[in-house]
């Protein structure tokens, strides 16, 4: 006989502090902006008029990366003064992501609620900043009566877009990070247990010649969430530019 | 806490869910810590077991959060927040003003370099193109100006050899005209030479015919008739 005991979810997510007030999650936060800052101050301090190498060529990579890739698809070239932003928001998310898979952490930082939920406010603090400053008053108002919409909808898209804008947005943008990190760190620790119960604790040879099965998709798992992690923080910084373009022209 | 049983049975093997209820307990009350554990110790060992987070009894019971009894796993933690929130934005600032700034003004210098080499580049493609053309424009007019002189050249060398051709066509017709003329006088003579003789011999041959030599007026027709056999 065999017993899978799966844990709560409480015991895969939360952990016990390193001292008051600073937990995993805190110090994988940390951890991501002093890395983040190490690559940028290491670059920077090399001759930018050579031929880049090393971190400084990854480091212009990354740039080159935020700036074609995101900035010039959804704002346009005058959105570039957004890059130290949007490369910051990219580099931070996607650190935070990448110890989901990284052995002994095995923990996204974004796989708990706080940093998604900060980001998400953040970034709605700007979105809506940027459309106070380029519009006024006229952002609301353009909500209430979006450009180009007849008068007879707007009692019914002026209510949609004020949720939409104000609401849905940063609770999208949070969520959708949050539970992609969250699924896939509770599929990698299910394939993880699953193994382990049946390779390893397995009493019967059919047992462990099944725990080859969870062990593949273990496998196969990390290297998907390889590939998650680093699409929802493109996603996240894409939506991010997106709606910072769309606050700042809203006729595009 | 979720416990998947599986076994083989007779039928193959069995899978069955349960949710191992008797393990939760809630966490110890302060009032309680003083009392007696002794009847609860059983219970007390699977609360330990059951609350993963903490190493220790001591530790679980200074917790809010027993195991199955912790806060949402969906809210986000106030620490979190300010951890997270505070390394997000001394990074933004770092980047904002000090790392990116300098890490863009040398990729930019460089492109400006780059740019300056492209345009020195294309500044050195059209002097090139203009001297290729400047030097086909020249080449051309050296062509020309040989293949008048060519020309020039063809139309000497035909006239020079046409004069010589006439010289050469007039040298060889007086030679001509000298050799038919001593041709002429060679044959004349020879046909003299030839008449006298036949003249001679055909006076001898009637003078031993008739027996006396034949008149001047026999020797005329003789004569005549030589002329006449040998011209034609």
């Amino acid at each position: 006989m065999l017993a899978l005991e799966f844990p709560p979810l409480n015991e895969i997510l939360r952990w016990r502090d390193l001292f008051p007030t600073f937990n995993k999650v805190a110090l994988i936060a940390v951890a991501a902006a002093l890395i983040g800052t190490i690559i940028f101050l290491i670059a920077a301090r090399q001759d930018g008029s050579k031929a880049p190498k090393g971190i400084r060529n990854f480091a212009e990579m990354l740039v080159e990366f935020v700036e074609n890739q995101i900035i010039m698809p959804a704002m346009g070239k005058s959105g570039m003064g957004w890059t130290p932003f949007l490369l910051t928001l990219f580099i931070f998310i996607y650190l935070c992501n990448l110890p989901g898979i990284i052995p002994v952490i095995y923990m996204p930082a974004t796989a708990r609620m706080a940093i998604p939920l900060f980001l998400a406010v953040l970034v709605w603090l700007v979105y809506v900043g940027v459309g106070l400053k380029h519009q006024g008053l006229g952002y609301f108002g353009h909500m209430i009566a979006p450009p180009g919409v007849p008068a007879a909808l707007y009692p019914l898209i002026g209510p949609i877009e004020i949720l939409s804008n104000l609401v849905i947005r940063p609770f999208s943008l949070a969520v959708r990070l949050f539970a992609n990190m969250l699924a896939g760190h509770i599929l990698l620790v299910t394939f993880s247990l699953l193994t382990e119960e049946l390779i390893i604790d397995g009493d019967n040879i059919i047992f462990r010649v099944l725990g080859v099965l969870p062990f593949a998709m273990l496998i196969l798992m990390t290297v998907f969430e390889v590939l998650v992690g680093f699409l929802q923080a493109y996603i996240f910084t894409i939506l991010t530019a997106v709606y910072i373009g769309s606050s700042a022209h809203p006729e595009h | 806490m979720l416990t998947a049983v599986v076994k083989q049975g007779a039928s193959g093997i069995e899978v069955s869910l349960t949710r191992r209820v008797d393990a939760i307990a809630p966490a110890p009350r302060a009032d309680e810590e003083e009392g007696d554990h002794s009847e609860g110790d059983e219970a007390h060992h699977a609360e330990v077991d059951c609350e993963f987070p903490f190493d220790t009894t001591e530790d679980a019971a200074a917790s809010e959060y027993p195991c199955e009894e912790g806060p949402s796993p969906i809210l986000p933690e106030a620490k979190e927040l300010l951890w997270g929130g505070g390394a997000f934005l001394a990074f933004l600032v770092l980047m904002r003003f000090f790392l990116y700034p300098k890490l863009r003004k040398g990729m930019d210098a460089r492109y400006a370099k780059v740019q300056d080499g492209f345009e020195q580049a294309d500044a050195a493609r059209a002097a090139a193109r203009a001297e290729v053309t400047e030097y086909e424009a020249a080449l051309a007019t050296v062509r020309a100006e040989a293949a008048e002189r060519v020309d020039a050249a063809r139309a000497t060398l035909a006239g020079e050899r046409e004069a010589r051709l006439a010289e050469v066509h007039a040298e060889i017709s007086s030679k001509r005209d000298a050799a038919m003329a001593e041709a002429r006088a060679a044959r004349e003579a020879a046909e003299s030479d030839v008449r006298s003789a036949v003249t001679d011999v055909t006076s001898k041959v009637l003078e031993m015919a008739i027996g006396r030599a034949p008149t001047e007026q026999v020797e005329a027709a003789v004569a005549d008739v030589m002329n006449s056999e040998v011209r034609s």
